[in-house]
């Protein structure tokens, strides 16, 4: 779960960061802190503490490896914070796991000079994938409207500078079509019934701070308006036909590819963290 | 000078028996005698595709009076339904109830005096009823298919599929089903989800005594779909309604995917005088909890592994753990191949504003063991005049305090008067005077907070902007230091 930076160098910047994946942090860890605070996240210290430690932990080491420029640890901490908001494992090997697949993935599975996938989907999802000891818990922040606030304030702060709200807007807003047309026209449920899917904090969380890692998204504002609807449609089939509670995390997965088709397609300029103050940072992080 | 021994255990579930109970379909009364559901309790063992569901029919009055309509999701076949003993749901509720676990304090002078207590009480659930449902005769019009009809133990069975929600309702009134109007929103959108409905009467010949109770019915079928169909029971309800469930896996914990699955405080310590009124106490901690979380949370109340070759089943038991046939009943078919019986078991609380969706479960690999349990701890007997029977006595009186916090934290119930409790060994301290002073400081109890995690949170999630603006602050003071350093 990476954030985003400063492709719209234009929009007004706040003089407290000059790097936007701070802000990323910032809204990330105060979810976290939520989560432990309010949600009874208290029980999975352990679990929170070794995903951030060796998450930064391989990150230094892939700071080291790959010669990257030292505040690389900033996209490692967000990628800490998104699998620490997500995934779920009692075993130790498996946040060992799932930390080296979040990391290395990004400098290992490449196209094009750009990494292939979102790294913490990755982390998610690999070890979901080959083991049984992994899963995410959909229901774990509720459908709170005031959550679905602050998640949409926190998240516009950030979007805003990057660039791609487009790609939240368009999953959010397809998804919520999408559903109100099995639900409601279909199925007869209530709206409240759409609401309550559409509010889930896992699926927010998802729109706001996952699928728009401008790093793994299409370069071009069409590109990604087509592959966020493609993700809310796989999502949304997934859900529906086969029941799978944890769609969009696998239809994000299978959509990387498309990512670079899309990027093939239409070009576009690729995504760089570059700051105001540190133009160095551009390379492969 | 603590706890020494455990044992000596108790308690209960006594959970809520107020009144009438059902499963989340619908129990439907003759002659507009009034509906309740208030709390029902459902088995479901997962394994794979595989769904065995079993629904409690712990309900008093005359059996003619009940019917029973659940939505399924296939077309199930008789060898699918079958009825099982009702002691399967008291063993699984006795076993994995909420307790209260007694400690005694090493008398601090003189050698330990054992003593153990050990009692059980448990409750059964009262359930009531409703509802009759006599000659059914199948019209056209009504657009309603019997898919299939079965005799089971005592029961008749119908398997309906209907091509809409006017035919299915009109259809289920006509046959004696009080099914209430505002029931068409939600039939409907099953109907078009393609699930069959479960339709439930007692024959008459297969029961000696009106009033005698009813088997639960255990239905198996496979489908990817995990969930219990709450919409329909809420139609006819007033009010809450409370749904106990014991999950039977073979990987690990249920949880709900589409509301907070939340573990209720445990392991806290509380007052010796909650004893005899433990029910009342677990009744006030999860209605508080139960407020604090929304009112729109699923409550975890228990998670172990429970399969015989798993040789520790509880600590402590409050019930016999369940043996293999018991599990085999409930439908766990897994156990000869040397599997886990992992078991969950979940409370929740609902009603239609709150919980707009049915609720949808998932199985996990968490194989976390949870119980909900509450201390309670003896005070040493005998002479204290020693130094260490003193020093006993002042700790015993900030014990007791705590105690008495942490009641009012987990209840809400008033504790302003338990000055007794807490002092009731101070007449054989000496030199309390020096400490009088120190003691009024802590009196009145029962305003101050849990120092740990109590429910002591509200519903509004102020901690997330609080959180974000010190985060925010803090990394940017982290930001510029760290740049002016670069530029120097």
């Amino acid at each position: 779960m990476r954030f985003s930076s400063s492709i719209v160098s234009n929009l007004s910047r706040p003089r407290v960061f000059k790097d936007p994946r701070l802000f990323q942090i910032t809204a990330l860890g105060s979810f976290l802190i939520f989560g432990i605070l309010q949600l009874g996240w208290h029980h999975e210290l352990t679990r929170l503490g070794a995903l951030i430690v060796l998450t930064l932990g391989f990150q230094l080491i892939a700071i080291h490896l790959f010669k990257l420029p030292k505040d690389a640890w900033k996209s490692g901490l967000i990628s800490a914070l998104g699998l620490c908001l997500l995934f779920h494992t009692s075993e130790l090997w498996i946040i060992v796991f799932a930390s080296a697949v979040a990391i290395f993935s990004k400098y290992l599975i490449r196209w094009k000079g750009k990494h292939l996938f979102n790294p913490a989907n990755i982390g998610i999802v690999l070890p979901m994938m080959l083991t049984n000891e992994a899963w995410v818990s959909p229901g774990q922040w509720g459908s709170e409207a005031m959550l679905a606030f602050f998640f949409l304030s926190a998240a516009s702060m950030v979007l805003m500078k990057v660039g791609r709200i487009d790609t939240s807007l368009t999953f959010l807003i397809t998804l919520f079509i999408l559903e109100y047309m099995r639900s409601v026209l279909y199925l007869e449920w209530g709206i409240d019934v759409v609401f309550h899917k559409m509010m889930n904090g896992s699926i927010l969380l998802f729109a706001f701070f996952m699928i728009t890692d401008p790093r793994t998204t299409p370069n071009t504002q069409k590109g990604r308006i087509l592959w966020a609807a493609l993700i809310a449609l796989a999502s949304f089939l997934l859900t529906s036909v086969f029941y799978l509670h944890t769609a969009p995390i696998w239809a994000l997965f299978l959509s990387a590819p498309v990512s670079a088709l899309i990027n093939h397609l239409y070009g576009g300029r690729d995504f760089t963290w570059k700051t105001l103050s540190l133009s160095s940072n551009k390379s492969k992080q | 000078m603590k706890n020494l021994k455990t044992i000596a255990v108790l308690l209960m579930a006594v959970l809520y028996v107020e009144g009438i109970g059902a499963f989340c379909g619908f129990y439907v009364a003759k002659a507009d005698a009034k509906l309740f559901n208030n709390r029902s309790e459902v088995i479901l063992v997962r394994d794979g595709t595989k769904t065995v569901v079993t629904m409690s029919n712990d309900f008093q009055g005359d059996v003619k009076d009940f019917a029973m309509v659940v939505p399924v999701p296939v077309v199930l076949h008789e060898h699918d339904i079958r009825v099982v003993n009702r002691t399967i749901f008291d063993k699984l509720n006795d076993y994995s109830a909420p307790r209260l676990v007694e400690y005694y304090d090493e008398h601090p002078c003189a050698p330990l005096i054992e003593e153990y207590e050990l009692r059980l009480e448990s409750t059964s659930a009262d359930f009531a009823p409703s509802m009759m449902m006599e000659d059914m005769s199948f019209k056209k019009e009504y657009n309603v298919v019997i898919e299939a009809e079965y005799q089971v133990g005592e029961y008749d069975i119908l398997i309906l599929s209907a091509a809409e929600s006017d035919g299915l309702r009109r259809w289920l009134n006509d046959n004696d089903y009080k099914i209430p109007e505002n029931a068409d929103d939600v039939l409907n959108p099953y109907i078009k989800s393609n699930m069959k409905f479960f339709v439930v009467k007692v024959n008459l010949e297969k029961v000696k005594y009106a009033s005698e109770y009813l088997s639960p019915i255990q239905i198996t079928y496979s489908s990817d779909k995990f969930m219990l169909p709450i919409r329909l029971g809420m139609a006819n309800a007033s009010g809450p309604q409370d749904l106990v469930v014991y999950a039977l896996t073979r990987e690990g914990r249920v949880e709900c995917t589409n509301y907070r699955t939340v573990q209720l405080p445990t392991n806290r310590n509380i007052p010796m005088y909650v004893k005899p009124k433990f029910g009342d106490f677990y009744k006030s901690l999860f209605e508080r909890s139960w407020k604090y979380e929304g009112e729109n949370a699923v409550f975890l109340e228990y998670a172990w592994d429970v399969s015989p070759r798993n040789s520790v089943k509880c600590d402590p038991c409050v019930g016999p753990p369940p043996i293999q046939n018991d599990l085999v009943e409930a439908g766990v078919n897994w156990l000869n191949q040397n599997g886990s019986a992992h078991f969950t078991r979940l409370h929740v609380r609902y009603e239609r504003e709150n919980f707009p969706q049915d609720l949808q479960f998932q199985v996990t690999p968490n194989k976390e063991r949870y119980q909900c349990r509450y201390i309670i701890t003896h005070p040493a007997k005998g002479d204290m005049s020693c130094d260490e029977g003193q020093r006993y006595l002042k700790e015993l009186e900030i014990r007791r305090k705590k105690e008495i916090d942490e009641l009012s934290v987990l209840t809400g119930w008033n504790t302003k008067n338990a000055s007794g409790y807490i002092n009731e060994f101070s007449n054989r301290r000496y030199n309390v005077e020096k400490e009088e002073e120190e003691r009024n400081t802590i009196l009145p109890v029962g305003t101050s907070p849990s120092q740990n995690n109590g429910p002591t949170k509200g519903p509004f999630p102020w901690t997330l902007p609080m959180a974000f603006v010190a985060l925010a602050f803090a990394l940017g003071i982290l930001d510029r230091i760290s740049r002016r350093n670069r530029v120097a």
